[in-house]
Order: structure tokens, then sequence, then C-alpha cells
């Protein structure tokens, strides 16, 4: 008969307690402990991203067609945000209306200067048929610096889609953390 | 005797530890586990040593820490919303690499158990036995190095083998500690023996 008898290569849920089973207190605590680092890590990479770039979203994801035909639905952008970056027009930029959490990808299209560096701006996608101001704050005509969340340096084409998926199907994202929680807490490092 | 209360018996019911241990014999890291963890029940059990916890203590405060460090840092940005957190989060960002570093450096040596043997006569300082051990990925050979520090003199001495793994698995992944015990018990006489002859 063939060598392997008993046990295949995939483990059951049994295995996984059996492991945490000839554990002592210290033994658990680190699977909590490595959850978190884990968790922390992450936490670490994206705070640091954020102080690197000066940019509150340092990479953010193109939602709709807008820009097309220099964005798509789906491409990733990471940008920065120098303070002394100049707003130009013809730059493309991405920006957060007041009241509104998700960020938008626009282009500059006209902008008006003071002599102590502030600046209004307007802004407009190039699928789009009209300018943003419609997308703007009610009564709100132009964007100022502080609106700002930054401008694309390099950007992945598709590899958003994921992030899309997941929100579309929140289920299938509470899903999959709960498995690669379960996953990292009750598998034994060595 | 009477009957244990529910609770301790359902805690009973849930350590194993003194049942066979049986893993997955294709998975490596258990395999490791599972000898390094008989290692120390050897060394413990027979033997009767102390196991000194100071090492995993420290590690285990260092990745509190760091994780300590990062909920500060997203409390903080939660309160203090960027740019004003800059600071704080810098220093958090910075001071956690540095932690994760140490970590690792630590755990380079791969000690997995310190133990002291108590002088019975209460007199000398205490002579430390120190196991490490390592199983290369998709490798069969095991090699458990044991290092035998005197309490007394300082000096250290160490032992090791290297044996496949198969020797001390059967077929359905279960220990055979009638195999393993006795490897384990000739690295520590070995040592032990030097000491009585110097």
């Amino acid at each position: 008969g063939w060598p392997r008898s008993g046990g295949t290569r995939g483990r059951t849920a049994m295995d996984l307690f059996g492991d945490l089973r000839r554990m002592n207190k210290r033994q658990l605590y680190y699977q909590v402990l490595n959850f978190a680092m884990i968790v922390s890590s992450a936490l670490m990479i994206w705070k640091g991203l954020i102080v690197v770039t000066g940019s509150e979203s340092p990479i953010v994801v193109v939602l709709s067609g807008s820009m097309e035909p220099a964005f798509h639905r789906g491409d990733l952008l990471f940008l920065t945000n120098f303070h002394d970056d100049p707003i130009r027009a013809g730059e493309i930029v991405v920006f957060k209306v007041e009241g509104r959490d998700i960020p938008i990808v626009h282009r500059v299209i006209k902008v008006h200067e003071k002599g102590n560096g502030n600046i209004k701006f307007l802004t407009k996608g190039d699928n789009n048929e009209v300018d943003d101001r419609g997308l703007y704050k009610e009564g709100q005509n132009w964007l100022e610096k502080k609106d700002v969340v930054g401008r694309a340096r390099g950007f992945l084409p598709y590899v958003g889609m994921v992030t899309i998926i997941m929100n579309d199907y929140p289920k299938f994202k509470y899903a999959l953390l709960a498995v690669m929680g379960a996953y990292v807490l009750l598998k034994r490092e060595s | 005797m009477a009957a244990k209360s529910g609770r301790n018996g359902l805690l009973d019911k849930w350590k194993i530890d003194d049942k066979p241990v049986k893993i997955d014999k294709w998975d490596g890291s258990a395999v490791k586990n599972s000898l390094d963890d008989s290692a120390k029940k050897v060394l413990l059990e027979k033997y009767k040593y102390v196991e000194n916890f100071r090492l995993i203590d420290g590690r285990l405060i260092i990745c509190t820490i760091s994780c300590l460090f990062a909920i500060v840092a997203l409390i903080w940005d939660y309160l203090h919303p960027f740019p004003e957190s800059k600071p704080v989060l810098a220093f958090c960002v910075v001071s956690y690499p540095l932690q994760i570093l140490s970590q690792l450096y630590q755990k380079e040596k791969s000690i997995f158990l310190v133990a002291h043997r108590k002088d019975p006569a209460g007199m000398d300082p205490d002579d430390i036995w120190q196991l490490s051990s390592s199983l290369k990925r998709f490798d069969d050979k095991y090699t458990l190095k044991l290092t035998f520090i005197s309490g007394k003199t300082k000096q250290q001495r160490e032992a090791e083998f290297t044996k496949s793994i198969a020797k001390f698995f059967d077929n359905n992944g279960t220990l055979v500690m009638e195999a393993y015990e006795p490897e384990v018990s000739k690295l520590h006489d070995s040592l032990a023996l030097e000491r009585k002859t110097k």
C-alpha cells in the first residue's frame, strides 16, 4: 500500500486545538501577542507612510471612471503631500470635500494665487462634462490647500479592485479577516 | 475521594500534558515544537530542574511594549488628527522596528529552555542548563544542543546530537518517548559526567 497512512497534509480543527491545549500560560499569552504584533505592524507601517508622505491617506483607490483614460476604476495611487508643493493648473490632485469621507482624484483646471501663497483652485474630472462645483459643499466654489490629500506620484493598475470588492461585499471582508485572525491565534510558531 | 468540581474537571480535560504527543508528521514546525517540548519535559521532570523564565519574559515584555506604542500612536492620532500628531507618530513608528530588531536578535540563538539546578546544599550558585535546537525547512535532521554553565566555575560546556526525526516519530505522527528520552538523557549525562570527574 501507499506509505502515507493516518493523517493527510491538511490540519483538522482538533489538531490546531491540540497545539493550544499543550500550551502553558506564557505560550498562550504569546499566541495572543503574536496576533497583536501583526496588527500593530500593519498599523505602524500605515502610520509610517502617513508621516513620510505627509498625506493623511498615502494610498488611495480610484473609484470611478471620471479620470479615464489616465486612471481607471480599480487603480491604486501612491500619494505625497509635501507642504511646499505648488498647485498648478493641469496637475492631478486628490482632495476631500468638507464633510465627505471619500477622496476624489481630479485635475486642477483653474488656480487663483495670492502673493502670500494662499490658493483657490477649481477641479474637473477628465472624463466629466462639467467641473466639480456640483461636488463641493453648498455655497463653495473653490478648493483650498487644506482640502488636498495629496498628489499622485505613482500608480498600480487593477490592484485596487480587491479593495472595491471588499467594500461592496463587506461579509467577504469580515469572513476573510476572521479566518486570517483565527489562523494566527491558533497556529503555534516555533 | 469526592468528585472534582465541574470547572476543575473541564480544565483537566482541556490539558493534555500527559497524553502522548501526536502531530502532523509532515508539518515541520509542529515536529520541531513537539521535540523541543519533550526535551524540556525530560530536563524539568526527570532531572527536576527549575525553568528560568527570564529570557522568555523579556521577549514577551518587549513585544507587549511594542504593541503599547502602536496603541498609543493609534489613540493619539485619533484624538489629534494628522498633521498635529506628526511628532508622536514619528516617534512611535521609529521605535517600533527597533524593538522588533532587538527581539529578533535574541531569537537568533533559538534557545528555548533555560533551567537551573539548585545546589542541594544551598551554598553554591545554581548551575544553568540551556537547550537550543534547529530543524531546517523540509529537512528531517533535527539538532538538539545542550549547554551547561557551571555555577561555581562559570565554565561553559556543550553537547549536541543531530538525528533524523524519523527515529523518534512513528507512522501516525506520535512521538515515541522511549526512543527520544534516552537520547536527551545521554546528552545530559555526558555533560554531567564531565563535571563529576573534574
